[in-house]
């Protein structure tokens, strides 16, 4: 919202004391009061020689068993480091880590999402992994992987393992309704749009063609990409263009009055995981989805999965889909361990064991050795997953650019303005004209 | 006896100040009471303190990571140019002055007919009162969004009558009729209010007026309306300050999106995706203060407009 001039305390105590007053925060207070003494706060631990780690994550059980299994391989070599863990869903996980900021009280070790990262470490929250090269390294990955979290010339975080987004297709509606499953290779947008129509008519609207969010960034950004353009350019500014922005738009709105995509309304918050989705129910014949989640899809949908690039790479004016992560592991500034804190990060990343550990459950492992080495343990879904990423990272993709300090408020304009374009409150054009103009407006701060 | 439950139930109502014989024992009695009141006093330092801490921080740059800066009002002078605020107040707006009198419709509504001696009472009441305990939750919000999809169960009905499904919680055009509908549902605790100051008004009033030949409205409007005056003012006053200050059901209808299309975004919740989602927690305290001075105008006005309506001399 406004600019962030680097902290200047007046006088040390009178800002301590206001850290933690804020710290009890608004309405909010007993929640914060329990974040702040109830769980962790990973300080030193005073009954052993030990040093206590505070880790930690979003995610679900199923990714809680299998961190758990690499950190049990962990402690078992370093006996005098404790771990503790504490996990949620991300939601709630992102308001509860600027808490724990606010309140002096960060973990050492944290999953940070993309697009707050810009928000610590401009801030100077974040511990600069360069500073702790002998401990840590970055070598074995990739230049796509290990220039995620870098920000002018400081590293503030490392993938947590790596993925992309991907087009699935259920193949047994395509054998239904006898249709053709195109080649993911070379489809373009068309061909999606003649695809999904074909199921639609052939279904009578039972199952819908295609369902691919349109107000997710993650989507929008390949289309952006295969344009020439950058949604976030290298000096940080927002690159995509009115005309881009209304031409997704449009594309994707030709496609709900020919009937290929559910009509406006048809989608409601349903949450829940890949059960629960549109998918699974029947209601869709494809969709796009971030490669991880393929095998929970893929088992939803009794195996019927194919997974696709993203129509349209063939015939774009340059490739638009790019290597993501799920999420990084960072380190704050003000560990008290942080040598500790970065020696776990380097057995999550480059050891082999541990990556055996967690499968694929943040995504392909960001180092390609141990990527390569861990594959044929991983389950069928998740190998298909990974060949797919590792196709990809194989490939000269241009550089993306990590979202700039207010970036995170972007996707919240892109899911307005699709929700209005969606039920004919807005046309396409003034759609894009009012998300660009808020996007910049956001960065500019 | 009957004094006491009086001014209990309405805040308006000054007691007779305490004849000043007893006070040796009055003072006792008084340390007894703060004694009691402990827990309550040490509760409220943890309400204090953050609440003069977000004063201050109103006036600052506050991104959580970094000291707070003093930038005077220029958080205030934001808030005027904020498109995204100005809809949240107005999403507020509709909701609280749409739901508050249906709802306290409703409940006189349902009051009235308990009213009438009806067997089983305290059952009906419990059935009755029971949405508004679940009103404001997670859970109930949930239920809603399925009784509302597009599959639920009002479409279902509706379309029994021909009525085309409308999909109640994804369009921007009904999502916030939903909510008013689950606010207006959930009448439960004015409605026990009214019950009970219902049961104040003497009967013979209405045998009185029956005697005269009064009809049934004649009766409600003479009669019921200012007598219960007080009564319809405190609930009014409980209802606005409550639906004001609304969070939950826009933050669960959306997962904390407040949408579709910011349709549901209540003050309250962009308030808090500005603080905890944004890291602008000085704007969002701005806000705090902003809704603090909104609503205490529109508590005073009603208070203003009291005495035009609202009866004492019972």
């Amino acid at each position: 919202m406004k600019e962030q001039p680097p902290s200047t305390p007046r006088s040390e105590l009178g800002r301590r004391n206001l850290l933690k007053a804020t710290g009890l925060g608004l309405a909010a207070a007993p929640a914060l009061a329990a974040c702040g003494r109830g769980f962790g706060g990973g300080g030193d631990d005073e009954s052993g020689d030990g040093v206590t780690l505070n880790m930690v994550w979003w995610g679900d059980a199923t990714r809680a068993e299998k961190t758990q299994a690499a950190l049990d391989i962990f402690i078992e070599a370093n006996p005098d480091i404790k771990i503790e863990v504490e996990y949620q869903d991300s939601g709630p996980y992102q308001d509860k880590l600027a808490t724990r900021f606010a309140a002096g009280d960060a973990p050492d070790l944290m999953a940070m999402r993309m697009d707050s990262l810009r928000e610590y470490a401009d801030r100077g929250a974040l511990l600069d992994l360069n500073e702790y090269g002998d401990d840590i390294d970055l070598s074995g990955l990739s230049d796509n992987a290990a220039s995620l979290a870098e920000v002018d010339g400081s590293v503030f975080g490392v993938p947590a393992g790596l993925n992309a987004v991907g087009f699935v297709i259920r193949k047994d509606f395509a054998e239904q309704y006898g249709v053709e499953v195109p080649d993911g290779n070379t489809w373009s947008w068309d061909d999606l749009g003649a695809f999904a129509q074909a199921i639609s008519d052939a279904s009578g609207k039972e199952v819908y063609g295609t369902g691919f969010d349109v107000q997710t960034l993650q989507n929008i950004v390949v289309w952006v990409r295969q344009q020439g353009e950058d949604l976030f350019t290298e000096d940080g500014q927002f690159g995509a263009t009115e005309a881009t922005v209304e031409a997704w738009l449009t594309m994707a709105d030709g496609l709900r009055q020919s009937g290929a995509y559910p009509p406006a309304g048809f989608f409601e918050e349903i949450g829940g995981g890949p059960e629960a989705s549109y998918i699974a129910q029947g209601k869709l014949a494809s969709q796009i989805i971030p490669t991880n989640n393929f095998l929970g899809y893929n088992e939803a949908c009794g195996g019927n999965l194919v997974l696709l690039r993203i129509p349209g790479e063939a015939q774009a004016v340059r490739r638009g889909q790019s290597i993501d992560c799920p999420h990084l592991w960072s380190v704050a500034a003000d560990s008290k361990h942080p040598k500790e804190a970065v020696k776990l990060l380097e057995f999550l990343t480059n050891d082999p064991e541990a990556s055996i550990a967690t499968g694929t459950t943040r995504g392909v492992p960001a180092n390609e050795s141990v990527a390569e080495e861990i594959k044929d343990s991983l389950e069928p879904d998740d190998q298909v997953a990974t060949e797919y990423l590792m196709g990809l990272q194989g490939e000269d993709l241009p550089r993306s650019y990590t979202y700039p300090p207010g970036g995170s408020a972007i996707a919240d304009f892109l899911d307005v303005i699709a929700v209005e374009v969606e039920f004919g409150r807005q046309t396409a054009a003034e759609g894009a004209a009012q998300f660009v103009a808020e996007a910049k407006a956001a960065i500019a701060g | 006896m009957s004094v006491d439950t009086e001014s209990a139930v309405m805040p308006g109502a000054v007691a007779p100040p305490a004849p000043q014989v007893k006070r040796r024992r009055g003072a006792r009695k008084d340390r007894a009471g703060y004694l009691f009141l402990l827990p309550w006093f040490i509760g409220m330092l943890f309400t204090i303190v953050p609440f003069f801490a977000s004063l201050y921080l109103a006036f600052t740059d506050y991104n959580l990571l970094n000291a707070p800066k003093w930038i005077g009002l220029e958080n205030f002078t934001a808030m005027f140019r904020d498109p995204v605020l100005l809809k949240s107040l107005q999403v507020t707006f509709i909701y609280t002055f749409v739901s508050v009198p249906l709802s306290l419709a409703a409940a006189l509504g349902v009051a009235m007919i308990l009213n009438r001696g009806i067997k089983g009472l305290p059952w009906y009441r419990a059935v009755f009162y029971l949405p508004s305990l679940l009103g404001a939750s997670v859970a109930v919000v949930l239920l809603w969004r399925y009784v509302f999809g597009l599959d639920g169960i009002v479409n279902a009905f509706l379309g029994w009558f021909g009525v085309p499904a409308v999909s109640w919680t994804s369009d921007p055009d009904y999502a916030l009729t939903t909510l008013i509908i689950l606010h207006i549902w959930t009448f439960g605790s004015p409605m026990v209010i009214f019950l009970a100051g219902l049961r104040q008004i003497p009967v013979m009033y209405y045998e009185a007026a029956a005697v005269d030949g009064a009809s049934k409205w004649r009766r409600f409007r003479s009669i019921t309306l200012p007598l219960l005056s007080p009564i319809i003012f405190f609930n009014l006053i409980q209802s606005l300050i409550a639906s004001f200050q609304t969070f939950t059901q826009g933050f669960v209808m959306n997962n904390g999106g407040g949408g579709p299309a910011n349709s549901t975004l209540f003050y309250n919740l962009y308030l808090y995706q500005q603080g905890f989602n944004q890291f602008n927690m000085g704007y969002a305290s701005a806000m705090a203060w902003t809704l603090l001075v909104i609503i205490a105008v529109f508590t005073a006005l009603t208070f203003f407009t009291a005495k035009y309506w609202v009866n004492y001399d019972s």
